[in-house]
């Protein structure tokens, strides 16, 4: 299993990254918007995408992806302070699969993440 | 004056601190700054601009900012580092996008904008004096850091 981490906080994919190490995956690469990410996504399993970036935003990439060739099935997981239901019903259009909104425990992160590797 | 906009951003702070930092703030009274020149050791701020405009700004003191970001990364910080500043601006973005998803409830609906962090500088030259900025004091063990919100409504909502 490969992983994309993209945040354009380094705090945020420090903290995701080390989730993901204790859950035993430590094949994770990163980008700090949306723009790196896109070059990066060969082999890629999952991508978790903060939304608000620099460059281009979460959302954008998402869109992005989902309009690709190559890469238009990998599963998002959206990991992002935007709290409202707007917000949510837009990025689940966009093509996400799953919304995290931060603050988050590592127990969520962790259930999230493994209800998203059991599908 | 109408400070129904300020509970979510209270509820949005402790929820952040508690949940990442693992540390209880406890609020004490708000009170509107009129001190512009007032510095703090690091601070974070979101614009919020929309149908709603202003920003919110976290301020702490240098202890306590590394008090809260050794808890969120599990590692100790010994001063003010590019990791803290990182993590102060990430706070101040956890604050402003809790706060947005309740206040879209109440009427007020506005992007936010990416943090910006200072250190130990007045954060608010460019502000427009004429909406209050209020200030939440909270309180942990450690001692005492502020959030200072000014919003308003831009546009009317007939
Ligand atoms: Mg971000």
């Amino acid at each position: 299993m490969k992983f994309i981490v993209i945040d354009d906080s380094s705090t945020m994919r420090r903290i995701i990254c080390n989730t993901l190490e204790r859950l035993g995956y430590d094949d994770v690469i990163e980008a700090e918007n949306g723009l790196e990410a896109l070059g990066k996504l060969r082999d890629i399993d999952v991508i978790f995408t903060d939304w608000n970036m620099p460059e281009m935003d979460g959302l954008t990439f998402v869109k992005s992806v989902r309009a690709s060739q190559s890469f238009s099935t990998i599963p998002i997981i959206m990991i992002t302070t935007e709290s409202g239901k707007p917000d949510i019903i837009e990025a689940l259009e966009a093509g996400v699969n799953n919304y995290i909104v931060k603050p988050f425990t590592p127990e969520i992160l962790r259930e999230k993440i493994e209800k998203v590797l059991r599908k | 004056m109408n400070v129904e906009y300020i509970n979510p951003f209270i509820k949005s702070t402790i929820n952040a601190l508690s949940t990442m930092a693992f540390v209880n703030p406890q609020r004490s009274k708000l009170y509107i700054k009129t001190d512009f020149e007032q510095t703090s050791d690091i601070s974070g701020t979101i614009g919020l601009a929309g149908e709603a405009t202003g920003f919110v700004t976290i301020n702490f003191p240098e202890k306590i900012a590394l008090t809260i970001v050794s808890n969120m990364l599990g590692e100790q910080m010994k001063n003010i580092t590019p990791v803290v500043k990182d993590a102060v601006g990430e706070i101040a973005n956890m604050i402003a996008g809790g706060a947005k998803g309740e206040l879209i409830e109440k009427g007020y609906s506005f992007k936010i904008s990416l943090p910006v962090v200072s250190i130990g500088k007045n954060h608010y030259t460019n502000y427009a004096k004429e909406n209050p900025c209020i200030v939440i004091p909270f309180i942990i063990p450690e001692g005492e850091f502020t959030v200072d919100v000014v919003l308003s409504r831009t546009v009317n909502i007939a």
